[in-house]
């Protein structure tokens, strides 16, 4: 073996060697933290399901995926109270994953925003605890399929700064409603 | 190396932010909210410290032809440790940040220290300039996160600081910060990257002023401790 090679061979094995190191720590940190990420992410949705539609348990339904490509999950409340409609779409920034619960008159019960990327301050709003945050989601409490923002003739006010994200998420909750009601 | 130098480098002459200008786009995206702020620099703090000691400790092993790959390495791992130890305990702050934790790996100040101090320094100085560096870029996202989240939403220390139920900090991101204007009156555009580049703009200027001042006064200061000496071989004469 002429020395070109073996310096190859030597360059190969010490970046072996340090990818190798690399991975079994991050093995072992993964090990650690994988059931409490479950946890935490599990947790949101659990807790974003019964903050809009109170139910002890709920029994997923399946619907016309091809209609509705935003919707994920169905679920019916097992208290016979209304459906819970979690959905997947786009907002300004990047995928918005929301839960929405609908009641028997195919009136909205409330929104709650698991997983975003919207632009802190603005589209972040949506999801935010603060004030304006809980102003924001309240409004759509007893909305129908025909919810629109207040400037396409509807009466959901939009978050200051943030059009596409409130245009977005009220797009959501007609999907949502609508989705509801071709289940019957 | 002395640790004072390395400690003023850091922070002010040789900030990573303001004078060597690197690592700007978290610095420019995330500096809305004080939460992130702390939080991101924070994250850069450890992530560059453990770094900085790995890679000074395995500098003489490391071949020169395939330093780059191997720091990549020592830094993706330590990124990825922190964004799970952050998704698994502090939930809220791995979802306000996002994209721009496991962005840290590309994050110039790491790779840079890497590349101009570690491979030719001991792994105390390292450590050290891992701190001091880290520091820097905290107090800079400080900086820019309260004059953004004051000018842009009238607030100071939003998900950090929590009011309504007396004064205490907190760590799930859900504290409403200290509202000191309605934020109907702030100027949202300097939650937008717009503001970003204004916030750092000043800021660097700033700094460039004090820099520029502070040098004046040692070369004044130089000048008259010059002179005061040729007075005294004068008088002695």
């Amino acid at each position: 073996m002429n020395g070109e090679s073996k310096k190859i061979l030597k360059l190969t094995f010490i970046l072996f060697l340090i990818c190798a190191v690399t991975a079994g720590v991050l093995g072992v940190v993964n090990e650690v933290t994988k059931d409490r990420i479950y946890m935490q992410k599990n947790a949101k949705t659990i807790e974003a399901y019964s903050a809009v539609l109170a139910s002890e348990r709920y029994e997923e339904l399946t619907f016309d995926k091809d209609a509705f490509p935003t919707v994920d999950v169905v679920s019916k409340a097992s208290n016979g109270e209304g459906w819970v409609v979690q959905t997947t779409f786009s907002g300004a920034q990047g995928s918005i994953t929301m839960v929405a619960g609908v009641d028997n008159d195919y009136k909205c019960t409330g929104i709650s925003i698991i997983e975003h990327s919207e632009t802190s301050g603005l589209g972040a709003n949506a999801a935010s605890t603060a004030e304006v945050g809980v102003n924001f989601r309240a409004q759509f409490i007893g909305q129908g399929e025909d919810i629109a923002l207040a400037g396409a003739g509807g009466s959901i006010e939009a978050l200051t700064g943030a059009t596409i994200t409130s245009e977005a998420v009220t797009k959501a909750t007609a999907t949502s409603i609508a989705v509801v009601k071709s289940l019957g | 190396m002395n640790i004072k130098k390395q400690f003023r480098e850091g922070l002010i002459t040789n900030n990573p932010v303001l004078v060597q200008q690197i690592g700007m786009c978290a610095t420019m995206a995330i500096t809305t909210t004080l939460f992130n702020g702390v939080g991101m620099g924070l994250s850069v703090l450890i992530i560059l410290t453990c770094c900085n000691v790995v890679v000074s400790a395995i500098r003489k092993i490391i071949p020169d032809e395939i330093r780059l790959a191997i720091f990549v390495v020592v830094i993706a791992g330590f990124v990825t440790i922190v964004d799970l130890l952050l998704q698994a305990f502090i939930p809220a702050l791995s979802a306000a940040l996002g994209v721009f934790i496991p962005l840290i790996v590309v994050n110039c100040i790491i790779i840079g220290r890497a590349e101009a101090f570690c491979q030719k320094n001991t792994v105390s100085a390292s450590f050290f300039d891992g701190i001091f560096q880290g520091l820097g870029y905290t107090c800079v996202l400080i900086c820019m996160c309260v004059f953004r989240e004051l000018i842009g939403s009238g607030r100071f220390g939003g998900g950090l600081i929590d009011i309504a139920n007396g004064f205490r900090f907190t760590l799930d991101g859900t504290g409403g910060g200290i509202q000191l204007f309605p934020s109907e009156y702030g100027a949202s555009i300097m939650n937008l990257p717009f503001g970003g580049f204004i916030t750092l703009g000043l800021l660097i200027a700033l700094m460039q002023y004090a820099l520029k001042k502070g040098e004046k006064k040692r070369a004044l200061a130089e000048r008259a401790a010059a002179e005061a000496e040729a007075n005294k071989e004068d008088e002695s004469c």
